[in-house]
């Protein structure tokens, strides 16, 4: 007999273990351990940003573009205005594709009351079709910058094999303005649901330039990255469990808007609330709106620049280790790699964002259990289970 | 509830679940194909689940842990037709390019000496059970499945692609890198990829399988010419580490 004991509709593997009695909750990862790390090492630095986007097919832009930043670091590579405003379009591309993803086919179905997103083609026709206009304009920014929708073909040490012609990015251009209203809507969507109550003392931390910073005012810097986000390995998962200088944090989509400077501003208009991990959800929907805007900026930036597509070779006398932090769809994503001189990589480290979550997930899990004693222990695992997705863990990055 | 309608179940082993990311950009081709069958498991896409027995199991990823291992052998008993889907489930892939000799190694330089390892080794489904059908790639061409599935909806025996990467290239009017002394899997390996990865300017590491009737033996003499063994290596090793007929 085939047994289901996964939880259904996040990335990868995890199983929930509850203990109603003592109200603790546990996110057992059941990844298999792929050890990128080792995988990586022996390997060139070319080879590092094609292994990489294989962590996650859900995120693979975000991995390709963090191991590109720690290579070019390590070669004290500085790249063109052209190179680094296409990659920070691939990056919207990237965080839209993502969080389109997680919400309409992943984790909005709990809210608009139906199993599989694409059960909503018939029940919720009109959510169904901006969902698909919505990862349509995502999977189009990847192609036209990237050249697949999932683990780039284009992207090189030092700028891009290829660049997108103006005629690709006129194009682009003509889709994003078609499909603006569509991401308002996306926005104006997270208005209209109603969210679990929960109120737990969150700390969210996001990336910022060289920082990492905690709405609990502390700013680390990049470079110190490992000595500040530590991880600890439970037995009972494959994935390690991150912390920020001892302390559960939460990263993602609502961090960034809580550390951004019209923080006050959105949770008004949209009625965030920082203290409760569910609206992560809301957040995801605003941030379509926020990236589609930057990605239709970038855009015309483009078709008003003299596009340069030469490949920056690597300087002198390098110091060949490097480290490359990008705000992935989940959060911070630290890669560093360290290379011999001949190019070969001698040390790998990799942190994901859902590292950092799922410490602050078990901690928002017993917070949720202590919160809801007078539901019955169904009702209260459906809830764990919409805390879970609300987080977005990404399991197979989790266990990389 | 759909009656004689194809009971399709689709499993992810241990994988990045980009396959899986292709299939939703299938969109409103993926509804289409779904009137025609009735998917009874998709663990990433909905709730609902049966335990089987299957028409078709459709399996991403690599069986890295025994549980993984004893549920394949199981899903091959339950199941009609079992379909590989892309480069972890049909040749290993990526995590097949850590040694089994060299895992206990990593474990302990990444989870520390009292870590007790989950995974055993990654190898494609084949070497544990028959499958039916590879859809290759990493990740796959969703069209390429479209096709695969409709055939063996019309009750046909899919058939992989008779002709090489190179045939795609041809197509898209790419440089060929190997004229231009940069090493390529193209030529030993399968078309119907459209020669994505080249077409962008990236090597050609054979992830849509070897081809039918491939001279492997004439790339390696080519790749003698170009290039040093460690990057042969490298290129034969980056999906195809379990690659018998390699060695």
């Amino acid at each position: 007999m085939i047994t289901q004991n996964f939880i259904a509709k996040i990335e990868g593997h995890g199983e929930l273990i509850v203990d109603f009695k003592n109200e603790r909750a546990r996110l057992a990862v059941h990844e298999g351990e792929r050890l990128f790390e080792g995988i990586l090492v022996g390997r060139t630095a070319q080879e590092a940003y094609w292994i990489t986007p294989r962590i996650c097919g859900v995120c693979p832009v975000a991995h390709n573009l963090a191991s590109l930043a720690a290579i070019e670091n390590a070669y004290g590579i500085e790249v063109n205005e052209t190179t680094r405003l296409l990659r920070l379009l691939m990056k919207c591309g990237q965080n839209l594709q993502s969080h389109i993803l997680h919400l309409f086919f992943l984790a909005l179905p709990d809210y608009l009351g139906v199993d599989s997103g694409f059960e909503l083609e018939k029940k919720n026709p009109n959510v169904f079709k901006n969902a698909l206009i919505l990862k349509d304009i995502a999977d189009k920014i990847i192609y036209t910058v990237g050249g697949r929708n999932v683990h780039p073909t284009t992207t090189t040490m030092g700028g891009f094999n290829k660049i997108p012609s103006k005629n690709d990015l006129q194009k682009l251009l003509k889709f994003l303005e078609k499909t603006a209203k569509t991401a308002k809507w996306a926005a104006e969507l997270s208005r209209k649901l109603e969210y679990p109550a929960l109120n737990t003392d969150l700390e969210l931390v996001a990336k910022k330039n060289d920082k990492i910073i905690s709405n609990k005012n502390e700013t680390i810097s990049v470079k110190n990255y490992k000595e500040n986000i530590s991880e600890e390995v439970k037995n009972y998962s494959t994935a390690k469990f991150g912390k920020f200088n001892n302390r559960e944090i939460m990263v993602g989509a609502l961090a960034r808007i809580a550390l951004s400077k019209n923080s006050k501003k959105i949770a008004k208009k949209y009625g965030l609330n920082f203290n409760n991990p569910f609206h992560n959800i809301p957040a995801q929907l605003i941030e379509i709106l926020k990236y589609h805007n930057l990605a239709v900026k970038i855009t015309k930036k483009l078709l008003i620049i003299e596009m340069n597509s030469e490949i920056i070779k690597p300087s002198l006398n390098p110091l060949l280790e490097g480290i490359g932090a990008i705000e992935a769809p989940r959060g911070g994503l630290y890669h560093e790699i360290h290379l011999n001189e001949k190019g070969v990589i001698t040390y790998a480290n990799i942190i994901t964002p859902t590292v950092q979550n799922l410490s602050s997930i078990e901690k928002s899990a017993n917070d949720l259990l202590c919160q809801t004693k007078n539901k019955t222990e169904e009702e209260r695992k459906k809830l764990l289970i919409m805390l879970i997705r609300a987080y977005d863990p990404c399991l197979s990055c989790s266990t990389h | 509830m759909k009656n004689n309608t194809p009971k399709i179940a689709i499993y992810d082993f241990t994988d990045c679940e980009g396959c899986e990311v292709k299939l939703i950009s299938l969109q409103e081709k993926l509804l289409l194909l779904a009137e025609k069958i009735d998917i009874v498991n998709w663990r990433l896409g909905q709730e609902h689940f049966e335990s089987g027995p299957y028409d078709i199991t459709i399996i991403e990823g690599a069986p890295i842990k025994q549980d993984e291992i004893e549920l394949l052998k199981e899903l091959r008993e339950n199941s009609g037709i079992l379909i590989a889907l892309g480069a972890c489930a049909a040749l290993g892939g990526i995590p097949a390019i850590m040694p089994e000799a060299e895992r206990y190694i990593w474990y302990e330089k990444i989870y520390g000496a009292g870590y007790k390892p989950k995974g055993v080794d990654a190898k494609p489904l084949s070497a544990y059970v028959k499958i039916d059908f590879s859809i290759h790639g990493c990740p796959i061409d969703e069209n390429e499945f479209l096709r695969v599935i409709e055939e063996i909806l019309a009750g046909k025996k899919p058939s992989y692609r008779p002709y090489s990467v190179c045939f795609d290239c041809k197509v898209k009017e790419n440089d060929c890198r190997i004229i231009n002394k940069k090493p390529c899997m193209g030529p030993i390996t399968q078309g119907g990829c459209g020669a994505i990865c080249i077409s962008g300017g990236s090597p050609c590491y054979g992830c849509f399988g070897i081809r039918e009737e491939a001279n492997i033996a004439a790339l390696r003499k080519i790749f003698k010419n170009i290039t040093d063994k460690e990057t042969t290596e490298k290129y034969f090793s980056m999906f195809h580490s379990r690659n018998e007929s390699f060695k």
